[in-house]
């Protein structure tokens, strides 16, 4: 069996290596969490020497990691879209796209490519950051466990993230509004999966509980990250831990009451999140693909100019 | 080696390319014209799997695949009219690149990267950044692009738009040399006179459809020109013009100080039996030709005239 390189991804990390805009882009992120971590640090600092302090240092300390985890994943969300975005839409602005179809990659190998190599991309800004990350472990309590799991979540969320970005791609002409709309999708998305949820909150809850309006959340990111950290960090869970604590079936229904349990939650979102980024890759492949019916139809409306 | 059948490419109640039907024998150098909107572009992104035909087949060669498939793609190599390079990507990586994109192994790659950049004359180029390449050069790296999972068929969209002179005539004699090493090659090109210099056959494109195809010499025939004949008379002039005007299958069309211009029907037998009467009569010619046909005066012919 012979195993190659994505042609897509190798390209990819050629050019991108060359660039002075990737260079900037590693600066400017390490920049960021370096400025995060000496906030952190101050933060310290002033909770030391305030009169009211509680004095736990070394809590303080434990708490940087997460501070510059969400610092990376934020950049993350906002990077990742915009690479991928650009990627279809780029290839055509470029008119290189036609050359690229005619060759014997498949147009789900090529999304595959696009996605993987942003992935590449922010593992790049990752491994850069490794440095500042490694100060918040001096102060020990953390196992080196928990940034492998970072990483995995990382590269979960930026999956997720460049299938948005991509599908974009491939339904707008221009990359700037592909841009626009992947991060409008990021966030409907995220709406529409806690709407369920703050209506049932909103209007029921006293009557019939929450109900299985919870479920949703499974595909939201931002939930599955805090309950992904809040496991690895403290064994706890967003929602409840002990069976004191645990939420009642009564109340949320029974699909729920069993995906909340120990770290089922974790998993299932994991699982649903790529799920839905596969989906979204293929959505994409569809749309790419030169004589698939998709083909056919115009770009939407206001992405070309 | 191509075979298309009744293909047609419809956008909503417009049609982009009629039923078209047509051969391209293997080892034939098949130029494509027409004016601009006939068709041509339709028809090679619809062979190379860039466009979804609306009805039709296309056949390469005894491939089974459908177009788009792998094995469909194999056989083709593609040169668009205009195409876009990469940033930051040099010569043989960008070779590398497309040659991955086939399934080829580095080794070969690296082995025919070396060979068609030397066909192309872009040996001393391998570590020069794409970008940075004339426009002249970057087509023919796109040639030597498009030939290196050795395809079958090469097909050139208007290959030579935008070059200057010089860059042409490179483009013309690359091509060339491919035909010679056996390539079939279709290519479409506004610029008639170089495609009548190098081309085997020609299919001439109009409002979607084909309206003529063949030999190019077969085609050359059927024009009005290929049947004048001019005859360059010193002297005995009255008499010439009463002997051709006796001759069957000749008709007279100008008669000037010393040249007589006829539009001849006749056989190749009987215009050497009009030369010699005519020479026996103590006609004195300096001169007796053929009008030569032109690949520009047929296009203009057979297209109306529309648009050049």
């Amino acid at each position: 069996m012979r195993i190659q390189l994505n042609p897509i991804v190798k390209k990819d990390l050629q050019v991108t290596a060359r660039s002075m805009r990737f260079s900037w882009g590693l600066f400017a992120y390490e920049a960021v969490v370096a400025v995060a971590f000496l906030l952190g640090l101050n933060s310290i600092q002033s909770n030391i020497d305030s009169y009211y302090g509680d004095g736990n240092v070394y809590q303080d300390l434990m708490n940087l990691f997460p501070t510059l985890a969400i610092a990376q994943v934020c950049i993350m969300a906002l990077i990742v879209p915009i690479m991928t975005a650009s990627s279809i839409s780029g290839e055509k602005e470029r008119q290189t796209f036609d050359l690229m179809m005619t060759t014997c990659m498949s147009p789900l190998s090529i999304v595959f490519g696009k996605v993987f190599s942003a992935v590449l991309h922010v593992l790049f800004y990752m491994m850069g950051s490794l440095p500042v990350m490694a100060l918040s472990f001096v102060a020990g309590g953390l196992s080196w466990s928990v940034l492998f799991y970072f990483v995995l979540a990382v590269i979960l969320l930026s999956v997720f993230a460049g299938s948005i970005g991509i599908l974009c791609s491939s339904l707008c002409k221009r990359s700037i509004s592909a841009v626009i709309l992947s991060f409008g999708m990021y966030f409907v998305l995220n709406l529409l999966t806690i709407s369920p949820l703050l209506i049932r909150a909103f209007w029921g809850w006293n009557e019939n509980g929450l109900g299985e309006a919870l479920l949703p959340l499974l595909l939201n990111p931002i939930v599955f990250f805090e309950e992904f950290f809040m496991q690895v960090m403290t064994g706890e869970s967003l929602f409840g831990t002990s069976e004191e604590y645990r939420l009642v079936e009564g109340d949320v229904g029974y699909l729920t009451y069993c995906f909340t349990y120990g770290k089922v939650w974790v998993f299932l979102s994991a699982g649903c999140i790529l799920l839905l980024a596969f989906l979204f890759m293929l959505i994409a492949a569809w749309r790419i693909d030169p004589l698939s019916a998709a083909a056919e139809r115009k770009p939407l409306k206001g992405s070309q100019n | 080696m191509l075979h298309i059948n009744k293909l047609t490419k419809k956008y909503g109640s417009f049609t982009a390319v009629s039923h078209l039907s047509l051969h391209i024998p293997e080892g034939d150098l098949f130029g494509f014209v027409g004016p601009n909107g006939a068709g041509k572009t339709t028809t090679i992104r619809m062979v190379c799997g860039l466009l979804r035909a609306t009805s039709g087949t296309v056949k390469i060669g005894n491939v089974k695949g459908a177009v788009g498939s792998r094995e469909m793609k194999r056989m083709i190599g593609y040169v668009p009219d205009f195409f876009g390079v990469y940033d930051n990507l040099k010569v043989r990586e960008y070779m590398d690149m497309y040659g991955s994109m086939y399934g080829m192994y580095a080794r070969d790659i690296a082995r025919l990267t070396e060979d068609l950049l030397e066909l192309v004359n872009l040996s001393d180029k391998k570590e020069v950044y794409v970008d940075t390449l004339s426009r002249g050069m970057k087509q023919r790296l796109c040639v030597a692009r498009a030939l290196l999972h050795n395809p079958k068929l090469l097909l050139l969209d208007e290959p030579s738009s935008g070059l200057d002179p010089r860059a042409r005539v490179e483009m013309k004699e690359l091509l060339k040399n491919l035909h010679s090493m056996g390539k079939t090659i279709l290519i479409s090109s506004h610029i008639l006179s170089e495609l009548s210099e190098m081309c085997t056959s020609i299919g001439i494109m109009n409002h979607g459809q084909l309206i003529t195809s063949g030999r190019i010499e077969e085609i050359m025939a059927q024009l009005s020109g290929g049947n004048r004949i001019h005859i360059q008379i010193a002297s005995g002039m009255e008499t010439a013009v009463r002997i051709l005007q006796e001759h069957a299958g000749i008709v007279l069309e100008s008669v000037r100080e010393n040249e007589v211009i006829v539009t001849n029907s006749s056989t190749d037998e009987e215009i050497s039996a009009l030369i010699g009467a005519l020479i026996q009569n103590e006609v004195i010619l300096t001169g007796f030709y053929r009008e030569e046909g032109n690949l520009e005066s047929l296009f203009m012919q057979l297209t109306g005239g529309d648009e050049k």
